[in-house]
């Protein structure tokens, strides 16, 4: 898995390409450790590149989306294909994360 | 382990080492020495062919010094008679002087026609001659029991009417000796025309010829010879040839048709130097000839090529010593070096052997020397060393990984032992049939499921699947099932059973660990399916009339993520002979050698064929197809299936009551 970031205005966006599972899901969670403890609080993850997610990826997220809340900050989703649409439905994340059509609107939004 | 060489094939290097140097020395040395020979033979035999041609040379010379020198006193003498006629007297003073005045002449006479001189004597031939002991002997020559008319040396002077040289010949009668005659015919002028009147002669003596040339030696057992006009032997090593014997008649003897050709060579006047094979006696021989012009006989050098050779021969036996010598030192010196090497080698080997054996606790041999085979030593003592410490490494990382495989051990074994595995389960019951299976992956996912009856007529079912791996999975798995447990039997509605078992989730959940789990309560006598979910994948329903669908579920968040999660209950009536199909995502996320997933397609096309299928077959039959399609690559999360096969009060025949 590979991941582009870079800072748009107040928010963090990283653009993630690949697979999210047990092996790459822990360099993703330092990525975005790393842009938290620069006092970032606003991340926006673009998904629509990212071919598949698992439970341990779920979990990644999940922590980060709950170390942000606890700051009063926020992790949102910019766009993502329709199996990680899906994987998001089931497993109820995306009742919890904002989660919109794509990374461009998502920051017009904010 | 490789075994390791005998040590004893050490002595193969030094072995082979001295074999390679002293065999290409041999060679060399061979090339060398052979080069040498026949290079100095060459040169040898260019020598003596100078030598004996000087020599052959000289030896003409001499023996035509002397006839020629024989030559000149009857030449003067017949010059003198020609036109006077002389006293008995003086003439018998002439012949005297003449002899006294040239020691090679041996003999002389002046020898007259019948009655030219004396009309009353029909011979006339003063002779004198020497005897033994050097003192001149006077004599006449002719007579009845001599008769010179006859002989060669008057006969051809007269006939061919110039000075001749005759064959040798023994003058018995006259001199009494082995000679040669020179005899120059004289005339009577007086008449205008010349009228022969006799011969002057000269005797030289063969013996002193003999002596002349014999005193003559060249290299050690070379010899002289000299040959007549004819090819007889006139002088020759062995008396016993002289005079009796002839090149061509020991040509002929010997059978040697080379000897012949050479004696033609040589009674022609030619020169030469050649070998000849297969002298009697001789073996093989080397011969330079050169003619005598003045009497036509021809001088021959003898070497034998045995006597030419000697020096050579002594030489070559020289060298051959000094090589031995050689090769014994150098095949001292290169095995002494070869041991050299090859000792700390062995020792080497022996130690390379103990450490092969698994002894790196031995020392390698000390060796002083800073050569290859000390940095070869060097090096495997580093090896040695880096060994023991990669062991040691390997020893603690074998420890470190059998603490692991010892914890999802630990992992497995917390994870099967909660959950129910004895089947069929109620076999009492008649209403339902249910079957399920937990194939763990090696790292020990965190997949649950469990069933129970909540009272007589409900049934309460869950299949679940933990966000982790290993110990954390499993304890966090035992704790969720054994919440899910305690809960359920206060409490048997679905979503509010969910909302408790997350809110103590939730409590002090710092990892984010979290689960999906999906629960449900089946009234077994109306076939009502009250359920809700949180967070996992949707079950399959199959009915009876083989159509199938996935469960429509309720939104929910997943165990422990969100304390404020919000869970919801949906219902669905069952036929009998509906059945449910619930399942983890190690399923449907089962890959296959290359890299690809089980998927939900093949999951539905297995349940399409099982419809039939009682729960247990059902499942026998989704695993088999999920083991075929995986092909034996391992799987990184553990399988999960739950078979619920629903079969209406009508068909129990324990405690159910039948409402519908």
């Amino acid at each position: 898995m590979e991941w582009v970031s870079e800072k748009v205005g107040q928010t963090v966006a990283i653009r993630v390409t690949g697979r999210m599972d047990a092996v790459t899901a822990p360099g993703f969670e330092q990525e975005c450790g790393r842009w938290i403890d620069q006092g970032e609080n606003d991340l926006m993850v673009d998904l629509s590149n990212l071919e598949y997610i698992s439970s341990a990826g779920l979990r990644v997220i999940l922590g980060t989306g709950k170390k942000l809340k606890n700051r009063g900050g926020s992790l949102a989703f910019g766009g993502m294909s329709p199996m990680v649409k899906e994987v998001f439905e089931i497993s109820g994340f995306s009742a919890i994360f904002p989660i919109y059509d794509n990374l461009e609107s998502a920051l017009a939004a904010r | 382990m490789t075994p390791v060489p005998a040590p004893g094939k050490a002595n193969g290097l030094a072995f082979r080492m001295a074999l390679f140097i002293l065999t290409s020395t041999t060679l060399i040395f061979g090339v060398a020495f052979g080069y040498n020979y026949v290079y100095s033979r060459d040169l040898m035999l260019k020598n003596v062919r100078e030598n004996a041609t000087h020599l052959t040379q000289a030896l003409v010379r001499r023996i035509e010094g002397k006839l020629i020198s024989v030559e000149q006193m009857p030449r003067y003498l017949a010059r003198h008679l020609d036109n006077r006629n002389v006293t008995r007297h003086s003439l018998g003073v002439m012949i005297e002087n003449m002899v006294a005045a040239n020691r090679d002449i041996y003999g002389s006479t002046v020898a007259f026609e019948p009655y030219a001189l004396d009309p009353e004597a029909r011979y006339f031939a003063p002779y004198v001659y020497r005897n033994e002991i050097g003192g001149l002997v006077a004599t006449h020559l002719g007579g009845d029991h001599y008769n010179y008319f006859l002989w060669d040396w008057y006969r051809l002077p007269r006939y061919l009417d110039r000075p001749v040289w005759s064959e040798p010949y023994f003058d018995e009668g006259g001199g009494n000796a082995l000679m040669a005659t020179y005899s120059h015919p004289f005339y009577d002028l007086s008449s205008g025309r010349p009228s022969f009147r006799g011969v002057v002669t000269a005797d030289v003596s063969l013996e002193e010829l003999k002596a002349a040339i014999g005193s003559v030696s060249l290299y050690q057992s070379g010899y002289t010879v000299l040959i007549s006009r004819t090819g007889r032997f006139l002088a020759h090593r062995d008396p016993d040839r002289i005079m009796r014997d002839s090149i061509f008649s020991l040509a002929e003897a010997l059978n040697l048709p080379a000897l012949r050709r050479v004696g033609k060579d040589m009674i022609q006047g030619k020169e030469g130097f050649l070998r000849i094979d297969g002298l009697d006696g001789e073996g093989r021989v080397w011969l330079c000839f050169a003619p005598v012009p003045a009497i036509g006989w021809s001088v021959g050098v003898v070497i034998p090529e045995q006597a030419l050779y000697a020096d050579i021969l002594a030489l070559n036996h020289t060298v051959l010593l000094i090589g031995a010598a050689g090769f014994t030192l150098l095949l001292v010196v290169v095995v002494g070096i070869s041991r050299s090497i090859t000792r700390p080698l062995k020792s080497l080997v022996g130690a390379t052997s103990e450490i092969a054996h698994g002894n790196l606790d031995i020392s390698l041999p000390k060796i002083a020397v800073r050569d290859e085979v000390g940095q070869l030593s060097q090096s495997v003592d580093e090896m040695r060393l880096a060994l023991k410490e990669y062991i040691s490494h390997l020893t603690e990382t074998t420890k470190a990984r059998e603490r692991i495989e010892s914890e999802l051990k630990i992992a497995r074994s917390i994870q099967m032992n909660f959950l129910p595995k004895r089947f069929p389960p109620f076999p009492e019951r008649r209403e339902f049939d249910i079957f399920a299976v937990l194939e763990p992956a090696k790292q020990v996912g965190g997949d649950l499921y469990d069933f129970f009856f909540l009272d007589e007529d409900h049934l309460f079912f869950s299949i679940g699947d933990v966000s982790d791996k290993g110990v954390p999975a499993a304890l966090f798995m035992a704790v969720t099932k054994t919440l899910m447990k305690g809960i359920a039997e206060q409490n048997r509605d679905p979503a509010e059973v969910l909302d408790r078992v997350n809110g103590e989730l939730c409590h002090g959940n710092e990892s984010s660990m979290f689960v999906t789990l999906f629960c449900a309560v089946l009234d077994l006598r109306s076939g009502r399916l009250c359920y809700s979910n949180a967070g996992h994948n949707p079950p399959l329903v199959l009915h009876r009339d083989g159509s199938q669908k996935w469960l429509a579920l309720p939104p929910g968040l997943v165990l422990g993520g969100m304390e404020e999660a919000v869970y919801q209950s949906r219902e669905l009536v069952m036929a009998p002979g509906d059945k449910l199909l619930l399942y983890t995502d190690g399923v449907t996320e089962a890959m296959n050698p290359e890299g690809a997933f089980y998927s939900e397609a093949r999951l539905l096309a297995q349940a399409q064929e099982g419809v039939a299928d009682s729960a247990e077959s059902l499942v026998a039959r989704v695993m088999a197809s999920v083991r075929r399609f995986s092909a034996g690559a391992a799987q990184s999360d553990d399988i999960t299936l739950l078979a619920l096969s629903y079969k209406g009060t009508h068909a129990s025949g324990g405690g159910g009551t039948s409402v519908i």
